[in-house]
């Protein structure tokens, strides 16, 4: 009986097909992954996550004479910084995030006639230009013109070789995630704060201290159940129809702002906190309760002293759960909160998170693409690394972190 | 006129990567009897039983040395269809696992699986199955139920039922009333005594007196090797081995 | 000598804990209360803010009709006129059409990984699944307004027709494919490993070959638990609101069945043009948003009556 060839053939092609098809999954991954890094991976950068979104443009001219000060360069200046000695401002090439080459400000002398600069556009307002603006533009008087590509030495050289200043254009570099950074870990804290103690005193409800077969006790899982199926704009929705409303009458708020958000998140990711805690207080064994209560503690005491005690890396497997949820929520804080990139955050007022400044900036006439790729690198790897630990701590005390809720 | 030996195992040796699981047996089975594998857990009589029908290759790091022949071929080269082989030589295992479909579908699977589609040939199959397994008669009537829906005693005659289906010569049988209640084994015990008129049955029992009631040769084995082999009647009332002797005897278990 | 208890300042120490013990009950029951009742809150809230467009005496002359609301194929924000029978048809081929894609991929990937793959590559493999799954949709938007729409384009040039840059329903629908497809791998690759493996040696004795065994006995033993992982994939794809906003288009009428062609579901009607709405425009989306939920339920619901139905042999 030798092998039957057609089956064995037929057999093995099904192998092949299906061992195909489930590269699938990595495919994609792979995909995402290589797209963003490529197209985003060059604008991360310490700017990126430090600056305004907003650029400001500074249109200033020098209204003076010009004494003979010869102003001193400091020590401490890199040895590709070139300084005017007459203007006491030093400046360094550089590439903006759209890889232009740019001229930047990287020092000025705090007596230098460039901190006494005049605003062209409003009457009598001072200008002070600072470290880290980029020089756009000048007309020096006699009609010399610096553009940024001509680079930091020239820069150096026309400014000592000029003895005014007709018209200076500069601007800070925009395009900064700061605020979003900003408004995300506000959420974060803010969320956290109210999720947690709610819903890991509702799991202790749930699991130690309501009668175990009551139906009321039923109810409330099955509505809590519920809670955990529904599409994460609808609870966008309710933060719109009552969140909002809620806070506007109790603040100073007029309208989205960061405390209806967090409300709202809390309400998406408190089914989470309270299935980790449930499970984690599954895990704790019978036992510690019952030598707690024989040694005469109350309830309370036991709950809390020892058997939440056990349950904390459940609890924080459901917190960082949460967090990564919080960082990765779109929808929902569309709606309640808005899409309003700021840079300055105040909590009764509007501003985005990470993933949504990029829904802000791909929804408008020119989507950024490498911007958003580059929020995006920055939202995967935080979620990534999240998911990581959840992983290796649910392994360490064998939760199942599967039990998401 | 040589007699027909459905099996010939000569100088078997088997391994489960370093540790020999069984040392050079020597064991020819007959056509149309019952052969008893017996002897105390971890004797390796589960584990031969598995190599007549190649089981073993599913376990990692089991490799074998030594001939198993089966009607004259080597059954244990690389090149034999492992699936032929299947089809020819069935198995029972001690759990009785029923497929979670309906009766009619358990005992159609083996067929259907060999490219059987015509429903009248199947259904002649199925009824002819369950009939020499002693089970048309309960079932008839709830044919498209779920098999789980059968007792313990009636899903281990579903599975018995599902290896004639395949219409085998041989039939290898895996402890299989051990998890049954007396009557239930009773009732196959009683099947296996109508079946050997049909197919040829290996049986492994931890059950001395089930292998006395109804197996016409003993093999007993002991740390992977072949002790004794020889008709019941003489393994029982006569056995040549000491240690054979001791075993049935009770002195061990 | 007994004690007598003289008024409340003589509580023995048992007493209080259990008075304790009674106040925590009473403080936990309220949190407790309060996560039940969200959900009654949210259909509550959302359905008086949906239901305010169809009362005349919200909206005067300018509410909407509610039948036309439920039957109409058209939805423009001028003359305010609202149909959302057409989206809901996108929405449910959107679904079917992802689904299709997804499952095959997604349980054939499962089976692999469990019972095929060497287990250091099935570990690699499971874990990308899981990673895949992590993604937040803003990701998958930005990926399939980046890459998708151009292999759509690329895909209609090859057949001779136009796209809108991309924008359309065979996109939406690849984006979402991606989308579900790690939770139905996640799900039936749980229910693939609590397989019973009695079952498919059984199979294997019977002479079946390994293939035959893992479709016909392994995939139908997890039947149940790869149903619960499509059911859950098919409620996120209904619900995914983000990611299709950014490739599905503004049709304003339809339905659309053209692959090629811009489409509108639901949830992008909810989420589309938010910046600039207010009144009648704006509460609208929550009667959108009503349909939606009552879609999900009954989606749930049917589904959950076939999974019985296929779990009748278990």
């Amino acid at each position: 009986m030798m092998r039957h060839t057609k089956r064995h053939v037929k057999d093995q092609s099904l192998l092949g097909i299906v061992s195909l098809v489930s590269l699938f999954g990595i495919l994609i991954l792979i995909l995402i992954f290589g797209y963003v890094f490529k197209n985003g991976a060059a604008l991360v950068s310490w700017d990126l996550l430090t600056n305004d979104y907003y650029a400001e443009v500074y249109n200033s001219y020098y209204d003076g004479s010009l004494n003979d000060t010869e102003y001193v360069r400091p020590n401490n200046l890199s040895n590709d910084a070139y300084f005017s000695s007459r203007w006491g401002v030093a400046f360094t090439d550089d590439i903006d995030q759209e890889g232009h080459a740019v001229i930047r400000i990287v020092y000025v002398d705090p007596d230098s006639p460039l901190t006494r600069l005049l605003d062209k556009n409003t009457e009598g307002q001072t200008v002070v230009i600072t470290a880290e603006q980029l020089l756009d533009k000048v007309i020096f008087t006699g009609n010399v013109i610096l553009y940024s590509m001509d680079g930091a030495e020239k820069a150096a050289i026309k400014f000592d070789a000029a003895t005014g200043i007709r018209d200076m254009l500069t601007s800070t570099e925009g395009k900064g995630i700061r605020g979003s950074i900003i408004t995300t870990f506000l959420l974060i804290i803010m969320t956290l704060f109210i999720a947690i103690p709610f819903g890991v005193f509702t799991a202790v409800y749930l699991h130690e201290f309501a009668p175990k077969k009551s139906k009321l006790v039923f109810t409330f899982r099955r509505l809590i159940e519920m809670l955990s199926g529904m599409p994460s704009i609808i609870f966008g929705l309710l933060g719109a129809a009552v969140f909002i409303p809620f806070t506007t009458v109790f603040t100073s708020a007029d309208g989205g702002n960061l405390i209806s958000g967090a409300l709202t998140l809390s309400v998406i990711v408190l089914p989470t906190i309270i299935s980790s805690t449930e499970e984690a207080l599954t895990v704790v064994p019978d036992e510690f309760r019952l030598a707690s209560l024989a040694l005469g503690a109350n309830k309370t005491q036991t709950t809390f002293k020892v058997v939440l005690r056990g349950a904390i890396p459940g609890i924080l497997t459901g917190t960082l759960l949460a967090i990564g949820r919080i960082i990765g929520e779109s929808a929902a804080l569309i709606y309640a909160v808005g899409t309003a990139i700021k840079d300055e955050i105040i909590l009764t007022e509007r501003s985005t998170s990470l993933a949504v400044h990029i829904w802000s900036i791909m929804s408008g006439e020119v989507p950024n693409f490498e911007l958003a790729s580059a929020i995006s690198l920055i939202i995967l790897a935080v979620v990534l690394i999240l998911s990581l630990i959840v992983k290796i701590i649910a392994r360490k005390y064998a939760i199942d972190p599967s039990m998401r809720g | 006129m040589p007699i027909p030996y459905v099996f010939d195992i000569e100088n078997l040796n088997l391994f489960y990567g370093d540790k020999m699981a069984l040392k050079n047996i020597n064991l020819q089975i007959r056509k149309n009897e019952v052969t008893a594998f017996i002897g105390p857990s971890g004797c390796g009589k589960s584990t031969l039983l598995r190599c007549l029908n190649r089981m073993n290759d599913l376990i990692d790091g089991c490799r074998t040395e030594g001939k198993i022949r089966y009607a004259g071929n080597n059954i244990d080269d690389r090149d034999f269809d492992v699936i032929d082989l299947r089809t020819i030589v069935g198995m029972v295992f001690q759990k009785a696992n029923p497929f979670p479909m309906s009766i009619y579908d358990n005992v159609a699977y083996g067929p259907r699986c060999q490219g059987v589609k015509d429903k009248h040939i199947l259904e002649g199959i199925v009824k002819k199955a369950l009939t020499e397994a002693a089970l048309y008669d309960e079932v008839k009537d709830r044919l498209r139920e779920s098999a789980t829906s059968l007792s313990g005693g009636q899903q281990q005659r579903l599975c018995i039922a599902r290896a004639i289906a395949m219409s085998p010569q041989v039939i290898l049988m895996d402890e299989p009333t051990s998890a049954l209640d007396p009557i239930a084994t009773a009732k196959i015990e009683e099947l296996i005594k109508e079946l050997k008129k049909e197919y040829t049955i290996i049986i492994v029992t931890h059950n001395m007196q089930q292998a006395a009631r109804i197996s016409d040769r003993t093999a007993f084995f002991l740390l992977g090797e072949l002790v004794e082999f020889a008709e019941t009647e003489t393994l029982f009332s006569h056995p040549k081995n000491p240690k054979t002797e001791d075993y049935i005897t009770g002195r061990f278990g | 000598m007994m004690q007598i208890n003289k008024g409340r300042k003589h509580r023995t120490r048992s007493e209080m804990k259990q008075l304790i013990d009674r106040l925590t009950y009473a403080g936990l029951f309220i949190p407790a209360l309060i996560s039940a009742s969200i959900v009654l809150f949210i259909v509550f809230f959302i359905a008086k803010q949906g239901v305010s467009p169809f009362l005349p005496s919200q909206y005067g002359a300018l509410s909407v009709d509610i039948v036309s609301f439920f039957t109409g194929m058209i939805w423009f924000q001028t003359p305010n006129v609202y149909g959302i029978f057409f989206i809901v048809i996108n929405t449910v081929y959107i679904v079917i059409l992802a689904s299709l894609i997804a499952i095959p991929i997604a349980v054939v990937s499962a089976l692999f990984i469990v019972k095929i793959a060497p287990k250091q590559i099935g570990l690699v493999l499971s874990t990308a699944v899981e990673l895949l799954s992590a993604v937040p949709s803003i990701v998958f938007g930005v990926f399939g307004l980046g890459v998708i729409t151009g292999w759509i384009t690329d895909i209609a040039t090859f057949f001779g027709t136009q796209t809108a840059g991309g924008i359309s329903t065979a996109a939406t629908v690849l984006v979402l494919a991606m989308m579900i497809f790690p939770t139905i791998c996640i799900m039936s690759i749980t229910a693939i490993k609590s397989v019973d493996i009695n079952l498919e040696k059984n199979s294997l004795a019977l002479g079946a070959s390994r293939m035959q065994t893992y479709f016909k006995i392994t995939l139908s033993a997890a039947k149940s638990g790869i149903f619960a992982g499509i059911i859950l994939g098919i409620g996120r794809a209904f619900g995914e609101a983000t990611a299709v906003s950014m490739v599905a288009g503004n049709a304003g009428s339809g339905p659309t069945f053209d692959l090629f062609s811009t489409t509108r579901t639901l949830t992008s009607t909810m989420l589309l043009g938010l910046k600039e709405t207010v009144g009648l425009d704006y509460d609208i989306r929550f009667s959108v948003g009503i349909v939606l939920i009552g879609i999900i339920i009954l989606t749930n619901l049917i589904l959950n009556y076939a999974k019985k139905q296929v779990g009748r042999y278990a």
